[in-house]
C-alpha cells in the first residue's frame, strides 16, 4: 500500500515536474512565444480592425432613367436616400452605364424604362430591371436589402394614390390586413464583424495553439536528431504523466489568453457580447484540453522545426470552413459532417457562437459540450499510442 | 552559366523530401477539391427553421403549407411556444422560426390586423438570410392574398388587384452569376489563397533552409556565384510545378463544374502563371528583408492567412478603414482575384484589367532589387534559433 501511494506521488511530482519543464521550454522559445502570445493578443485586434465598419454602406450604383418624370426621380432619390445605396450618377444608356461598371466606377445598373409613371398611374404594373455585380455577394446582399425596402415602400404609397382614385370607399379600406414583423436575433445589426468575430477568435484559440505545441515538439525532434536520439531538455517521465503535464501548462497559459479574447475583445470592439462569462469560461475547458491533445496528435506530422508552418498553417482555411460558421453543418455531405466533427473548433465555435451572440446557456449547447470532452478522450487516446510508439523508436 | 547544373540540384532536392510533394500538389489539389466538394450544393437551401401555430385554423394551417413549400427553408418542427422555439434556435437546431398569434384567421378576416411575426439568428450569415428571405416572402405573399381578397370584395376587378398588391417590381438581374452560386464565388478566392499561401512558404522554405543548412554556399557555387543563377535555377522547377498545380485548379472549376468563364482560357491561364511568379517573388522579397527561416517563414505564414480576409474577397475593400485596406494592395492574390472578376466572372475587355497584370509583373521586378541582401547571407550562412 504504501508503495503505491509513494509511486502515486511520484508520479504526480513527474507530471509537475514535466509541466515546469514546458513552461520553461515555452518561454525561452521566441517562436513559440509568437503564437502564444503574439498571436492571440494581436490577432484579434488585426482581424477586427479589418472587418469593424460591420457594414457594406453606400455602394454605388447608376441610372438609366429613360422615364425622366416626377415619379421616376423619386425611386432614384429613394434609393440614394437609403444607407446601403449612393447614386453616382445617370448614364444615358446601357451601353455607358456598362462601361462604369467595367471601370468599377459602380456595383449596380438601374433601368428605369419609359412607360414607368405610365403604368403607375394607370395602375399597371411597372417593372425596375436592377443589374448586379457579383464579384462580392455582401455588395449584391445590400443592394437586395435595399431595393426589397424601397419596392415595399414605394408599393405602398402608390397603392394609397390609387385606391384615393377609386373613390371613398377604398380609400377607407385597410389593405394590409396582415401585419408582419421581423426580428434579427444573435447579431442584430447584420454586421460582418459581429457574425464573423465569435467564430474566428475561437479558431485563433485552437490554430495558435497546435501551431505552438507542434513548434515545440519539432525543436524536440531537432535535439534529438543533434543528440543521438536523446532530448537532453525532456524530463523523464511516464507518458502519461508527460501528456497530462504538457496539456495542463498550455492550458494554464490560455486561460487568461482566453478570458482576453472572449470577453474583452469583444466588449473592446462593442461585438455581441450577451452570453454569462462563467458558461462561456465552463465551456471553454473541454475546448482548451481538446485542442491541447490534437495538437500532440499532429506533432506525429513534423519531424523538424520549421516544418510546422508548412504542415499546419494551411489548415486554418479548412477548419474555418468545416466549423460550420460560413457554411452550415447541415448542408454539408456526411463525410465532410463526420470530419468536422473531430475538429474542437466546429463544437468550439458552434457552443460559444451560441453561448457568446444568442446567449444560450451551458445546458443549451451540451451537444458541443459533450463532444468536446469526448474529442479530449479520443485525441487523449490517440496521443498517447503515438508517444509511446515514438518512444519505443528512441530505445 | 551554371543554370542547368542549380536546376537539376534543385529537382534532386525536391524528390528528396516528401514535404515539398505534400506542400506543392497534395495540399493545393486537395483543398480545391475539397472547396468544390463542399460548397457543391450552390447554396445551403433548406434551412432548419421551426414554426408556432397559436391559432391551427385553416388560414393558419395555409401559411404554414406556402412556408414548407419554400425552397429556401424547412420547416422541421412544430413547437407550442415562443420560449420553446427561441430554446431551439439557441441549441443551434433551428436557424429561425415563424409564430402565427391567436384567433389569426378570425381577426384576418374581420380586418383587425392580425401580426405575423418571424425571427432569424443572424449569428449564421448564410442560413440566417435564407431563413428570412424565406419567410419574408411567405409573409408578404400572405399579406398580399388577403388583401386581394379585400379588393375583390369591394368590387375590383382581378387584373387591377394584381398590380395594386404590388405596384412596383425590382427586376433581379445579377450578372455573371444569376443563381448567387455560393461556391462560384468562394472557389475562386479561397482555393488561389491557400495556393498563394503554400507557394509562400515552400519559397521561403527551400531558400531559407539551404542557410540553415549551411548548403548555401555550395548552391552559390554551382550557380559560379551568380545570384541571380542560383536563384532562377531553384525557383523554376518550383514555378513549373505550381502553375501546373493551378492550371489543373482551374479546369477543376471551369472545365469539370462549368464555373462561368467568359474570357479566353488563356487570360487565366497567364495570369495564374503571372500569379505563381508575382507570390514567389513576394516570398523572396521576404527572405532578402528576413534572411532567417523561421522569422521568414512567420511572416509569410501571417500574411498568407490575413490575406483571406484583407484581401477583400467578402467584405468590400472600401467599406474597410483606409488604412487597414491599404495592405491589400501588397498581396498578389487581390490582383489574381481581382482579374478573375473582370475576365472569367464578367468577360469585360482586357483593357480593364491591365492595372492588376501590371501589378503582377511588378512583384519580381521589386524582388530583384533586393537580392544583393540575399546573395550576403548566403555568402555566411548563420543559423540563429
Amino acid at each position: 500500500m504504501k508503495g503505491v501511494i509513494k509511486n502515486m506521488k511520484s508520479w504526480w511530482l513527474l507530471l509537475f515536474r514535466v509541466w515546469q519543464r514546458e513552461f520553461y521550454l515555452i518561454t525561452h522559445d521566441g517562436g513559440v512565444m509568437l503564437f502564444f502570445l503574439f498571436l492571440p493578443l494581436l490577432y484579434p485586434i488585426l482581424y477586427t480592425l479589418i472587418y469593424n465598419k460591420e457594414l457594406v454602406e453606400e455602394v454605388p450604383f447608376v441610372v438609366i432613367d429613360d422615364c425622366r418624370t416626377l415619379k421616376s426621380r423619386a425611386i432614384v432619390q429613394m434609393a440614394d436616400a437609403t444607407p446601403q445605396m449612393q447614386l453616382v450618377g445617370y448614364a444615358s444608356d446601357m451601353a455607358e452605364a456598362r462601361h462604369w461598371l467595367n471601370d468599377k466606377a459602380c456595383y449596380g445598373i438601374m433601368h428605369i424604362p419609359g412607360d414607368y409613371s405610365q403604368r403607375l398611374v394607370n395602375g399597371a404594373q411597372a417593372v425596375v430591371p436592377f443589374y448586379y455585380d457579383m464579384s462580392l455577394l455582401m455588395r449584391y446582399r445590400s443592394f437586395m436589402e435595399a431595393l426589397t425596402d424601397i419596392q415595399i415602400a414605394i408599393g405602398d404609397q402608390e397603392r394609397q394614390g390609387l385606391l384615393n382614385d377609386k373613390g371613398e370607399v377604398a380609400s377607407g379600406l385597410n389593405v394590409s390586413v396582415i401585419d408582419s414583423q421581423a426580428f434579427i436575433l444573435g447579431d442584430v445589426t447584420q454586421g460582418f464583424a459581429s457574425f464573423v468575430i465569435p467564430g474566428v477568435l475561437i479558431l485563433i484559440i485552437q490554430q495558435s495553439m497546435i501551431l505552438g505545441i507542434v513548434m515545440l515538439c519539432g525543436t524536440s525532434r531537432d535535439r534529438r536528431r543533434q543528440n543521438k536520439g536523446i532530448d537532453t531538455l525532456a524530463i523523464k517521465a511516464p507518458i502519461g504523466a508527460t501528456i497530462l503535464g504538457k496539456m495542463l501548462c498550455y492550458v494554464v497559459i490560455y486561460t487568461p489568453l482566453t478570458i482576453y479574447m472572449l470577453h474583452f475583445v469583444p466588449l473592446m470592439f462593442g461585438l455581441p457580447h450577451v452570453g454569462n462569462l462563467v458558461d462561456i469560461m465552463l465551456f471553454v475547458v473541454p475546448f482548451l484540453t481538446a485542442s491541447a491533445f490534437m495538437g500532440m496528435v499532429l506533432q506525429w506530422f513534423v519531424s523538424e522545426r520549421e516544418t510546422s508552418f508548412l504542415v499546419i498553417v494551411f489548415t486554418s482555411a479548412i477548419f474555418l470552413f468545416l466549423s460550420g460558421l460560413t457554411w452550415p453543418r447541415y448542408a454539408m455531405e456526411i463525410p465532410w459532417r463526420q470530419l468536422s466533427a473531430l475538429i474542437p473548433a466546429t463544437w468550439g465555435v458552434e457552443g460559444f457562437v451560441n453561448i457568446n451572440t444568442n446567449s444560450a446557456t451551458l445546458s443549451h449547447v451540451s451537444t458541443p459540450y459533450i463532444a468536446l470532452w469526448l474529442l479530449t478522450a479520443t485525441y487523449f487516446v490517440v496521443a498517447y499510442l503515438i508517444w509511446k510508439r515514438d518512444r519505443g523508436y528512441d530505445n | 552559366m551554371g543554370l542547368r547544373e542549380v536546376i537539376v540540384r534543385e529537382l534532386r532536392r525536391l524528390v528528396a523530401r516528401k514535404i515539398y510533394l505534400f506542400t506543392m500538389i497534395i495540399v493545393p489539389i486537395g483543398c480545391a477539391l475539397f472547396f468544390v466538394s463542399l460548397l457543391n450544393e450552390g447554396l445551403p437551401i433548406k434551412v432548419p427553421t421551426a414554426v408556432v401555430d397559436h391559432d391551427n385554423s385553416s388560414l393558419s394551417r395555409q401559411v404554414i403549407r406556402d412556408l414548407g413549400s419554400s425552397q429556401l427553408i424547412d420547416i422541421g418542427i412544430h413547437l407550442n411556444s415562443y420560449h420553446a422555439a427561441l430554446d431551439a434556435l439557441r441549441s443551434g437546431e433551428v436557424f429561425g422560426f415563424f409564430i402565427l398569434p391567436n384567433d389569426f384567421e378570425k381577426d384576418a378576416i374581420a380586418g383587425h390586423s392580425p401580426s405575423i411575426t418571424y425571427y432569424c439568428n443572424m449569428a449564421y450569415f448564410i442560413p440566417g438570410t435564407l431563413a428570412f428571405k424565406g419567410f419574408k416572402t411567405t409573409s408578404v405573399s400572405t399579406i398580399g392574398t388577403m388583401a386581394k381578397v379585400q379588393l375583390l370584395s369591394i368590387g375590383m376587378n382581378d387584373d387591377a388587384t394584381g398590380s395594386l398588391i404590388q405596384p412596383v417590381v425590382v427586376q433581379d438581374h445579377p450578372i455573371g452569376n444569376p443563381w448567387s452560386n455560393y461556391s462560384i464565388y468562394l472557389c475562386n478566392s479561397f482555393a488561389p489563397a491557400v495556393l498563394a499561401l503554400m507557394i509562400m512558404l515552400v519559397t521561403v522554405f527551400s531558400i531559407c533552409e539551404e542557410i540553415k543548412c549551411a548548403t548555401s554556399v555550395e548552391w552559390l557555387a554551382t550557380a559560379r556565384g551568380s545570384i541571380v543563377v542560383a536563384l532562377l535555377g531553384k525557383i523554376l522547377p518550383h514555378t513549373m510545378i505550381f502553375s501546373i498545380v493551378g492550371v489543373f485548379m482551374q479546369s477543376l472549376f471551369y472545365g469539370y463544374n462549368h464555373y462561368p468563364i467568359n474570357c479566353g482560357v488563356w487570360i487565366m491561364i497567364l495570369a495564374m502563371v503571372m500569379f505563381v511568379v508575382a507570390c514567389q517573388s513576394f516570398a523572396l522579397i521576404v527572405c532578402c528583408v528576413l534572411p532567417n527561416l523561421r522569422l521568414a517563414l512567420s511572416v509569410v505564414s501571417l500574411l498568407g492567412v490575413l490575406s483571406f480576409s484583407i484581401t477583400g474577397f467578402s467584405f468590400p475593400l472600401e467599406n474597410m478603414y483606409g488604412a487597414v485596406a491599404i495592405f491589400s494592395y501588397i498581396i498578389p492574390v487581390r490582383y489574381y482575384f481581382l482579374i478573375y472578376i473582370d475576365q472569367a466572372l464578367n468577360g469585360i475587355p482586357l483593357y480593364f484589367s491591365r492595372y492588376y497584370f501590371m501589378a503582377l509583373g511588378i512583384f519580381p521586378l521589386v524582388a530583384l532589387t533586393m537580392l544583393w541582401r540575399l546573395k550576403k547571407r548566403c555568402e555566411k550562412p548563420i543559423y540563429v534559433l
